[in-house]
């Protein structure tokens, strides 16, 4: 068991105003952690912070350290952060480009991939990965805002892994999904902790159960409890845990 | 309160904002009509292509024309750049603070300033401290300045009219944001910063006040041979012809007018082919 992340005495503000509490937790390499809480927990502000998104927002200040494989966040570069620290938001958001680019669009960018066959086969491999690779194959060069909801979020996904993260974060991918695509990505993401470290954020407390390894519940910017899934939620130790899970919260 | 019957008041303020409408359309359908009524006969592409003749009451119009054109096509090549990374700066970069908006608000501000106000700033600075002279330059950098602060505006209300999520997006995958602004918001800028600038373009070409001192000349018996010689333009040599020669041919007169007028509304035509085209090549 190897941290991959490791979280000492956080508290982020938005205006001064605390959202997230003195958290302590850790990542597990190659593991889900799933995140749940009801709105306003601080999920997301906690996602955000990992790789460093909050930047950009003029009102955000941090307290604590974050250390991706023992190095702060704040000595890492923030694009080579970003690089290695992957995110997905809740809508997809495809740019406004063909699938084939919005592929290729970092690797380009970064500079790791600039061989056209290198490119080639890195968007098929990743499209494969996503299993999205026979949906589109004949029409790579159609514009990406055209896919549906569920395919548009497995591009995006397509989108992170041709960056070759370390980590990937999830910030409740799923809720604009039906059914389906919803179960077409949790499969996916179950597949990929084999080589990622994963953080999902999610409100669905069942998506939590079926998905991740290990489970945090977050409450009013304070971690409540932390534990194996399994063991959060058949016997969990707090009662805002259980009272959460069983759906019996206010 | 004089209660209507809802009937009525209906009827009424029917005809009150139809009338409106009208009012407001009339004098430019007027002026429209009338130039081109008086003007049309005098169109030729002999009138476009030849100096004028005769203490201007003959001939044709090119080098006000030829020197309208000039002082436009400097004008915008100065402003353009300038104002777009001007834009690019206060929306992209600079962070929202007390001098930012107060950066803003001069800019908006600058946009409401009486262009002769302008002429006369360029009149000190360019052709008298600059010494530049009366010419092309001092001119056009008058008016790209003028230009300058509705650039600015319109290049920035593009810019954001990109979805902050596509920003969000390419710096989530570790692309700087410099590459983003490269890559991902010019490139879906540029329908409205394109649309604004040959409006700009419009506009510029019939303003007279900025280059009456700073490059418009009564009557220049040649071609300029550099951006550095005094021109004669369009908007003034309209002015001149209308005021201050006796005995012109009333339609030289509305020839010129319409010149002008056709240019100018070529111009905004094509801004507005430019809008629907891009907007329906736009992908999201």
């Amino acid at each position: 068991m190897v941290d991959k992340i490791k979280i000492e005495n956080l508290s982020c503000y938005y205006n001064k105003k605390c959202v997230l509490e003195f958290l302590n937790l850790n990542v597990v390499k190659n593991e889900i952690l799933g995140v749940i809480g009801p709105a306003n927990s601080g999920k997301t502000t906690f996602l955000r912070t990992l790789n460093r998104m909050n930047d950009f927002d003029a009102t955000y200040s941090k307290k604590g350290s974050v250390y991706l494989d023992d190095d702060d966040i704040l000595d890492i570069d923030v694009e080579t952060l970003r690089r290695r620290v992957g995110m997905l938001f809740a809508m997809p958001i495809p740019l406004p480009m063909s699938i084939y680019d919005n592929i290729t669009y970092a690797p380009k960018r970064l500079g790791f991939v600039t061989k056209k066959i290198d490119l080639d086969n890195m968007v098929e491999s990743v499209l494969r990965n996503v299993s999205l690779w026979d949906e589109v194959k004949d029409r790579l060069c159609v514009s990406a805002v055209k896919m549906s909801g569920g395919q548009q979020q497995r591009l995006c996904i397509a989108r992170v892994l041709a960056i070759n993260p370390e980590v990937i974060l999830f910030d409740e991918p799923c809720s604009g999904l039906d059914p389906i695509s919803t179960a077409k990505i949790e499969e996916l993401m179950i597949g990929l902790k084999e080589k990622y470290t994963i953080v999902l954020v999610t409100n669905n407390v069942k998506q939590a159960s079926r998905v991740s390894d290990r489970t945090a519940f977050f409450l009013m910017g304070k971690l409540i409890e932390v534990d194996k899934t399994g063991k959060l939620f058949v016997s969990p130790k707090k009662k805002e845990t259980e009272d959460y899970i069983t759906g019996r919260f206010g | 309160m004089i209660k209507l019957n809802p009937k009525l008041s209906q009827k009424f303020s029917y005809t009150l904002l139809c009338f409106a409408t009208i009012l407001a359309i009339t004098p430019v359908i007027l002026m429209v009509f009338i130039i081109i009524k008086n003007g049309a006969s005098a169109i030729s592409w002999e009138f476009l292509s030849s100096m004028p003749k005769d203490g201007m009451s003959v001939g044709g119009i090119l080098p006000a024309l030829l020197g309208t054109l000039l002082i436009v096509l400097c004008a915008i090549m100065v402003t353009l750049p300038v104002g777009v990374c001007a834009a690019i700066y206060l929306n992209e970069y600079a962070k929202n603070n007390m001098l930012t908006r107060i950066i803003k608000l001069a800019i908006v501000n600058l946009a409401g300033v009486p262009s002769v106000v302008y002429g006369l700033f360029g009149l000190g600075i360019f052709v008298m401290f600059l010494k530049l002279g009366v010419s092309i330059i001092a001119g056009a950098l008058t008016l790209s300045i003028m230009e300058l602060p509705v650039i600015i505006t319109t290049a920035r209300s593009s810019l954001d009219s990109v979805p902050y999520s596509f920003r969000e997006a390419s710096l989530s995958l570790g692309v700087s944001r410099w590459q983003t602004i490269r890559h991902v918001v010019l490139p879906n800028a540029i329908p409205g910063i394109l649309t604004g600038t040959i409006l700009s373009i419009a506009r510029i070409s019939g303003e007279t006040a900025p280059i009456l001192f700073t490059a418009a000349a009564f009557y220049v018996p040649h071609l300029p041979h550099s951006i550095f010689d005094q021109v004669m333009a369009l908007p003034y040599h309209l002015y001149i012809i209308s005021t201050q020669i006796p005995n012109m041919p009333k339609n030289i007169i509305y020839g010129t007018a319409l010149v002008l007028l056709m240019m100018v509304l070529t111009m905004s035509c094509i801004a507005i082919f430019a809008r629907i085209y891009f907007r329906k090549r736009r992908k999201w």
